[in-house]
């Protein structure tokens, strides 16, 4: 609903007043909660509905079953009984072995009821594993994957419902979990940006120094951009392994660009005060950015510069609009041929948006650049410090190369300009990768103290939980809650203590592994793929390539 | 003089190797991650952890076997000196003592189960035999981890963190790949199969736009000009629709790129591929193992999920027969595992094609919802699904 006031808001291009931006932000806020908050109740509610469901289904099961244990270990001393009883003589040898084939027989019925049957090794029938905050475990075990399997169904009833409670729950839990760890990532973006970075640059002034010096870079290939498309799209057209490094598959590639374009248009509400600034010189701005990309492109590609040159070589909005981020999309590409720009209204406006998009962000950098110069108030570093494209930040020193120049998908869609990456590129301000793998590792190193306090496991065996916990694997093998009730007698509060615990730790990392997910993963896929390409693992380019080939011919 | 040139054209002939070794490593390495060569990778990597997982596990696993007879000796030779030693003979109390000894036995069993025994009495460690370290290896880097073959050593914990930190992402990798080949294989089959033959109306217009097409490429080999006439005819016949050369163009792109890109799979077919491969799993595994069918569909559905309780595990038949004959055992037990393998990594493989056949046409659908509601928002749930489903499945 926010953006797409914003949107609205971008198209009439007016200023906002005070008022009317602050009555937005609270909305946006409250709206913002209260979605997630939904989610999470809805998460939260459909656990409990398992937790009462499940109960329901297994407990009288699983008492049965204790009840069972007790039935087998009488029914073995009454034969030991009958043994000593009925025999003549008592003999050694013979006793020995009559007794071990009986003591045989108890161990295959009690190691049957562990593994099969789901016993605990408990035998007091009020000390039951499918308790309220059992099954609660239970249902949030099964809808993160994890899968302990230290509770499972023994009824079919019960296994059907796991399997349609599975189904409904994954794709929910999946939704929330995301959902957190977005949120999750973007606080960690800004806190770390804002407040970190701000505070440990203070006094040297690196970072500062850096993004100055990577924005002149950036406004360096602005100025550059015509040459260097040209040269860069040669580049790919021979596919030297330079060309390779920032190389994406086509539909992980087209997700992280739609992840740009709704980025942007996330972001677009901050920028609205610049575009008003900025609002009169913009649109000259505007038309001589894509008009470029146009001759660029024009040069490089021949059939699309043919078919457009064509088409109508005066129109250079259409033209314009190809070239557009719009198109960012391979399968919108392939729309519109299809529909022969049957939808002009869209295209069009989209056109519009996408050129006032543009324009104020140029005009950032440039600003930007001057105000650095001249050493100014905060207000104006803070979008310089958008300024460094992801790969200057990186910590493993990959070079400033956009990652989207030398895609190969670019044999088809290659009319953006350096400009637009930029612009995209800027929006979101990564973390290092150290960072995040720093965070996970003490989350998971914290979680080995915590358990090895809660549960007395020792360090290792804790770290081990963690672990196999946060990656979903779930052994099983160690479970919180289970040595407690065996080695003393604790009453059920503190089970269901230590299991309430557990389940907000693993909550808690899953989602900071969604977080981290979230920061990293452009830069983690780019970086593999790149060491994939480099060694000419990926054969989608040369696909792509024939392709192209089958369409010229 | 001559010494140096020589040495230099040694120094060449050398680098010359360097570079041809460095071309063959890579060009190993490009198999290596290459659609076919990925498999091979993966059962690779299983089999060394397999190993490996095998040489530091095995003896932990004797010992607590002994440890297991150990105790049911003490506790047998136990009631034997109590049954000896009694003097008035009552039942009351031997019944007692019984009662005593057999708890104790049993609490010994169950902290024996819990360190990973399952009760078989062969001399060799079945759990860890090539096969069943085979299947953990793989339950770890599918993140399925059934959990009935654990590690319980110190060694083999920190080895199985190591061993999945860098299987997981190769078993990504395969998966991502594979299921792109089958997707793409998928499509082209539901293309071809499906669409044309099903419905006749529309049947009969694509094979008319295909004859075309093949037309085109068939005689634009031998006659250069008659690209040109057909199009002509073509223009004629579209005249509403192309105006000029290059729109034709665009239209014989959609064409040519119809079959192998723009098909959508619905969403259905591919939940009825799904469901269609657990049914077809809980057919084949009740048929293997002592298992109903729902229980066989259960394990299918638990594994597949990548939940993996571990209550029902595969080989659990042989391992309840202990009687069985050793090598008989050892056999049978390795093929089972090695089908219940291949069906885990096709069935995986399987699931991502169906994802990624579903993304394709969610993403399509979600733009196009984008576009005429301008609702951003459910747009962006949807891609942060997508993406989180395609990280956690891919």
């Amino acid at each position: 609903m926010s953006r797409y006031q914003s949107r609205l808001e971008i198209g009439e291009l007016n200023p906002p007043s005070r008022c009317l931006r602050c009555w937005r932000f609270t909305w946006k806020t409250i709206t913002c909660i209260f979605s997630h908050i939904a989610l999470i109740t809805s998460v939260v509610a459909y656990c409990a509905a398992g937790a009462f469901t499940f109960e329901a289904l297994e407990v009288e099961n699983e008492k049965e079953i204790k009840r069972s244990i007790k039935g087998i270990r009488q029914n073995i001393s009454n034969h030991l009984w009958r043994l000593v009883v009925e025999s003549d003589v008592l003999d050694e040898k013979n006793f020995t072995q009559n007794a071990s084939y009986l003591i045989q027989n108890f161990e295959g019925a009690l190691i049957k009821a562990m593994t099969k049957e789901g016993w605990d090794g408990e035998e007091d029938e009020n000390i039951v594993q499918w308790t309220r905050t059992g099954s609660l475990f239970y249902s949030i075990v099964v809808i993160t994957t994890i899968g302990y399997g230290h509770l499972t169904p023994k009824t079919a009833l019960g296994k059907v419902v796991t399997i349609f409670y599975a189904i409904l729950g994954i794709p929910l839990m999946l939704i929330c979990l995301s959902n957190i760890g977005d949120i999750m990532a973007t606080s960690f973006r800004f806190l770390y940006w804002r407040v970190c970075c701000y505070v440990c640059t203070k006094p040297k002034k690196p970072r500062r120094s850096r993004s100055g010096r990577s924005s002149a870079r950036s406004s360096e290939r602005l100025s550059r951009s015509r040459n260097a498309s040209f040269r860069r799209s040669v580049r790919t057209s021979t596919k030297s392994a330079d060309s390779g490094f920032g190389y994406l598959t086509s539909h992980s590639d087209t997700d992280l660009r739609y992840h740009d374009y709704g980025n942007r248009r996330s972001l677009s509400r901050n920028r609205i005060s610049q575009t008003s600034r900025y609002s009169d010189s913009f649109v000259k701005r505007g038309q001589s950015v894509p008009r470029t990309s146009g001759k660029t492109s024009s040069l490089d590609r021949k059939k699309f510069s043919n078919r457009h040159a064509a088409k109508d070589s005066e129109n250079f909005e259409l033209q314009a609009f190809d070239k557009t981020p719009i198109l960012c999309n391979k399968y919108v590409i392939k729309e519109g041929e299809l529909n022969g720009h049957s939808i002009p209204g869209i295209t069009l406006r989209e056109f519009e948006r996408h050129l006032q998009l543009l324009s104020p962000e140029n005009l950032d950098v440039t600003h930007d650049d001057i105000h650095q110069h001249k050493g100014d108030t905060r207000r104006k570093k803070s979008p310089a410090r958008m300024n460094p494209s992801p790969k200057m930040m990186t910590p493993l020193g990959y070079g400033y190369k956009s990652k989207y120049l030398d895609d190969p998908d670019s044999d088809e869609e290659f009319y953006y300009d350096d400009v637009y990456y930029d612009v995209v590129k800027q929006r979101t301000r990564p973390v290092p990768i150290g960072l995040c793998v720093f965070l996970v590792m003490s989350y998971i190193v914290a979680g080995a103290f915590l358990f090895d306090y809660w549960e007395q496991w020792g360090v290792l065996n804790a770290a081990y939980f963690c672990f196999i916990t946060l990656t979903t694997i779930g052994f099983g093998d160690l479970v919180p809650a289970k040595g407690v009730s065996q080695t003393t007698n604790e009453t059920t509060t503190t089970v269901t203590v230590s299991i309430a615990l557990c389940s907000l730790y693993l909550l808690f990392g899953i989602s900071l592994l969604a977080m981290s997910f979230n920061l990293v993963q452009e830069e983690v896929i780019t970086n593999v793929k790149s060491i994939a390409k480099h060694l000419e693992l990926l054969r989608v380019m040369m696909k792509k390539n024939q392709i192209m080939n089958s369409h010229n011919i | 003089m001559e010494r140096k040139r020589s040495v230099r054209r040694h120094r060449r002939g050398e680098r010359s190797f360097a570079k041809r070794c460095k071309d063959y490593i890579r060009h190993f390495v490009a198999f290596l991650f290459s659609n076919l060569g990925i498999i091979g990778l993966v059962i690779g990597y299983t089999m060394g952890g397999a190993l490996i997982f095998r040489s530091i596990e095995k003896d932990y696993h004797l010992q607590v076997k002994t440890d297991v007879v150990n105790a049911k000796m003490k506790t047998i030779s136990e009631i034997w000196n109590f049954t000896i030693f009694m003097n008035p003979f009552l039942e009351e109390e031997y019944k007692d003592m019984l009662e005593d000894q057999l708890m104790n036995f049993q609490t010994s069993i169950v902290r024996s189960v819990r360190k990973g025994y399952d009760g078989s009495r062969l001399s060799y460690s079945e759990q860890w035999s090539i096969a069943g370290a085979f299947l953990y290896s793989l339950t770890l880097i599918t993140t399925i981890g059934y959990g009935n073959i654990t590690t319980h050593t110190m060694a083999g914990q920190i080895m199985t963190i190591f061993y999945a930190i860098i299987g997981m992402p190769l078993f990504l990798l395969y998966l991502s790949n594979i299921g792109d080949l089958l997707a793409k294989s998928f499509k082209w089959i539901y293309a071809n199969i499906c669409l044309c033959r099903w419905c006749p109306g529309v049947a009969s217009r694509r094979a008319e736009r295909k004859r075309r097409a093949e037309k085109i490429r068939y005689y634009s080999e031998e006659d250069p000009y008659f690209n040109e006439r057909l199009r002509s005819e073509e223009n004629e016949d579209q005249k509403n629709e192309c105006s000029s050369n290059s729109t034709e163009e665009s239209v014989e792109d959609s064409e040519e790129s119809y079959d192998v890109e723009s098909v959508t799979v619905p969403i259905t077919v591919c939940l009825m591929i799904m469901v269609g491969y657990i049914c077809f799993g809980g057919f084949l595994f009740c048929k293997w193992e002592d298992w109903r069918f729902l229980e066989a569909a259960y394990f299918c559905f638990i594994s597949l999920s990548t939940i993996g309780f571990g209550d029902f595990v595969p080989g659990d038949k042989i391992i309840g027969h202990s009687d069985v004959d050793e090598v008989l055992v050892d056999e049978v037990f390795e093929l089972r595992f090695v089908f219940c393998a291949v069906y885990l990594m096709l069935g995986m493989a399987l699931i991502a094609m169906c994802f990624n056949l579903m993304q394709v046409s969610e993403t399509l659908y979600t733009y196009f919802l984008c576009l005429s509601c301008n609702e951003a928002r459910i747009y962006r749930l949807f891609f942060t699904t997508i993406n989180i489903l395609k990280i956690f499945q891919q």
